[in-house]
Parts: structure tokens; C-alpha cells; sequence
């Protein structure tokens, strides 16, 4: 490989530019990083997010006012899709199944709504902010989503 | 970028939960991350749900990394998707499902990457230079820059001896491992 530092000043430049982007990582940042590991320790499974209305939708469409933000977040065995009303969200685990789910805010306290035989749940009034779901299944099966803002 | 013995370590202890680890992990790649997060142009409360989105699935792909040296291209792609993301509640932009961890030659043409990667090896570098060097340098370089007389009361050191001990640093820099890859070995 050709040598990247011509000069000693090219390579003080960059070793300067490289500690100031390190210093420049705000405190907060790196804790909300750090914190990230305790969320495996609630051995759930993870649910990413694979469909959003609101970035699929043809460049005309979005404007509608009539139609619904929908989310889908899958993980390994079990999807949870979230239909966003004006005030509230309206949700079904597929494959269907019964339990409990939790609204968890990143700020606040953490709310419990039953999901049915079918898989639905609502959730009023809709989180604001940023938050995420967690289902605990009549089973016990836990599936976490991750951070999303509706 | 090769692989890192100790990344490699760090990311096996993370793993079986080792907290400190996992923060030494964070420490290494949050300039990297917040990088990125910063030329989108993020709210605190985007650029947080971004960001904890991007160490979720470091988490969760801890298992399945096989490639350490993939870090942080894989890091920056994620980090850069997750951050559209955040935009794109609001406005239009595609998804791309895929974040499995991606091969080193996926990445490599990357300029952004290749960057980052630049920039690890130099924090790592800088890092295991010896004390005298690490504040000779940071002096060197902090604005406005000090005259020499007061590096030299700062650092107790004659000022004839400034611009040898700079050479001496900087060679050291140059021949650390971490920079190995980014500098020709010199003749022999």
C-alpha cells in the first residue's frame, strides 16, 4: 500500500482530526450505547423494522390524509404489525396469538395492554416519542421491537 | 483493515454479557457512529433512537459477527440507514432490509469507510504512544497553538528538545501495529 502520510503535518492533521471526533461524541450518546446490552439480557426476541408505509409509499400517495401509517416489525418466529391512527395505534401478532404487550418509552413509565386470541391489541392514546413493544405471549414467548416513533 | 486481536476479544466477552467489554466496544466505535449521525443532521431525540437502534443490533448480531475487521463498515451502513430512517417518519426514503454482516471486499471502495477505519487505527495508535508523546502532541496540535517556550515549561522539556522528541513521537505513531497497514515499511 502506497504510504498515506506524505508530511508529519498531513499525519497531525488527521490524528488531530481523528481525537476530535471522538471528543466531539456527546456523553449521552455513548450511555444510551452502553445501556444497549441490558436490553439482552431480557433474552427476548428481536423484531426489526421491515416495512413502513411511510418510506414505501409512491412519492404521490403520501400526502393522503385518509390513509394509515402501517409498521411491520418481524423477528425470527413472530411479526408484529401496527396500524397509526390520528390518536392511536392498532396492532396484531402474527402468527396470531394471545398475551400481554407492553408500551415501553424511553422517558415515562411503562404501560401493559392485553392482546386477544387473535393477536390484536390497541393501543390509546398513541406513545409519544420514541418507544418500543415488548409481547410476552400466554406461553411466555418475549419479542422486543426496537426504538421506533410513530 | 485487519483484524483486531483485541476487537476480537472484546466482541467474544460482550457476547457472554460482559458489560465492561461492551462499553469498551462503545467507546471504540461511538465517534465512528456519531459521525455519521451527524452529517444527517439528527435532533437529540432522533440521533438517540438512531443510535440505540444501531447498538441493538450490534447486540444482537454480537453472535453471528465472524469478522470483526467488517465492524465498521457494517457500522456505518447501518448507522447511515437508521438515521434515514428516523428522517423518513416524516419523509420518503427506502428501506433496505438487509444488515447481515457484510464481507471486508462488500465495503471496501467506501470512501466513508475507509475513513473511519482510518481514524480508528489512529485513535488506537495515538493511544499506546507513550505519555510524553500523547501530551507533546496534543499540544502540538490545540488552538491557538502554545510557543515553544511554553510547551517547554508545560512539559519540562529544554526547547531544543521539542523538535526531536516531535520526530522521535511521530515516528513511533508511524511505526505502531495499528498503522500498519496505512504505511510502507521503510527500506531496509
Amino acid at each position: 500500500m502506497a504510504e498515506q502520510w506524505e508530511s508529519d503535518e498531513e499525519l497531525l492533521a488527521d490524528l488531530r482530526a481523528a481525537l476530535q471526533a471522538e471528543a466531539e461524541v456527546p456523553a449521552w450518546f455513548s450511555e444510551t450505547g452502553k445501556a444497549a446490552l441490558e436490553w439482552r439480557g431480557l433474552d427476548g426476541e428481536l423484531a426489526t423494522l421491515t416495512e413502513d408505509s411511510a418510506t414505501t409509499a409512491p412519492a404521490g400517495a403520501r400526502a393522503e390524509p385518509a390513509s394509515l401509517r402501517s409498521l411491520t416489525f418481524t423477528g425470527r418466529e413472530v411479526t408484529i404489525g401496527i396500524e397509526v391512527d390520528a390518536d392511536e395505534l392498532h396492532g396484531q401478532i402474527a402468527p396470531p396469538r394471545a398475551g400481554e404487550i407492553e408500551v415501553r418509552p424511553r422517558r415515562g413509565p411503562v404501560r401493559r395492554l392485553p392482546v386477544d386470541e387473535l393477536g390484536w391489541f390497541a393501543i390509546r392514546p398513541k406513545p409519544a416519542g420514541a418507544f418500543r413493544l415488548c409481547f410476552t405471549s400466554a406461553g411466555g414467548h418475549v419479542v422486543l421491537t426496537e426504538w421506533t416513533t410513530v | 483493515m485487519r483484524d483486531d486481536p483485541g476487537v476480537t476479544a472484546l466482541v467474544k466477552r460482550a457476547r457472554d454479557g460482559d458489560q465492561e467489554a461492551w462499553n469498551a466496544l462503545v467507546d471504540r466505535f461511538a465517534p465512528l457512529v456519531w459521525s455519521v449521525c451527524r452529517r444527517h443532521d439528527l435532533s437529540r431525540a432522533d440521533a438517540e433512537e438512531a443510535g440505540s437502534n444501531v447498538w441493538l443490533r450490534l447486540v444482537e448480531g454480537l453472535g453471528s459477527l465472524r469478522e470483526p475487521a467488517a465492524l465498521p463498515g457494517w457500522l456505518v451502513t447501518v448507522t447511515r440507514r437508521e438515521c434515514l430512517r428516523v428522517v423518513s417518519g416524516r419523509r420518503g426514503q427506502v428501506l433496505v432490509a438487509d444488515d447481515r454482516f457484510p464481507g471486508e471486499d462488500g465495503l471496501a471502495a467506501d470512501a466513508e469507510v475507509l475513513k473511519q477505519e482510518q481514524y480508528l487505527a489512529l485513535r488506537e495508535a495515538f493511544a499506546g504512544l507513550s505519555d510524553r508523546c500523547r501530551r507533546l502532541l496534543t499540544l502540538l496540535f490545540s488552538e491557538p497553538r502554545p510557543s515553544y517556550t511554553e510547551i517547554s515549561d508545560r512539559l519540562d522539556m529544554r526547547v531544543g528538545g521539542i523538535g526531536p522528541t516531535r520526530l522521535r513521537c511521530l515516528d513511533a505513531l508511524r511505526r505502531s501495529a495499528p498503522l500498519a497497514p496505512y504505511v510502507t515499511a521503510p527500506e531496509a
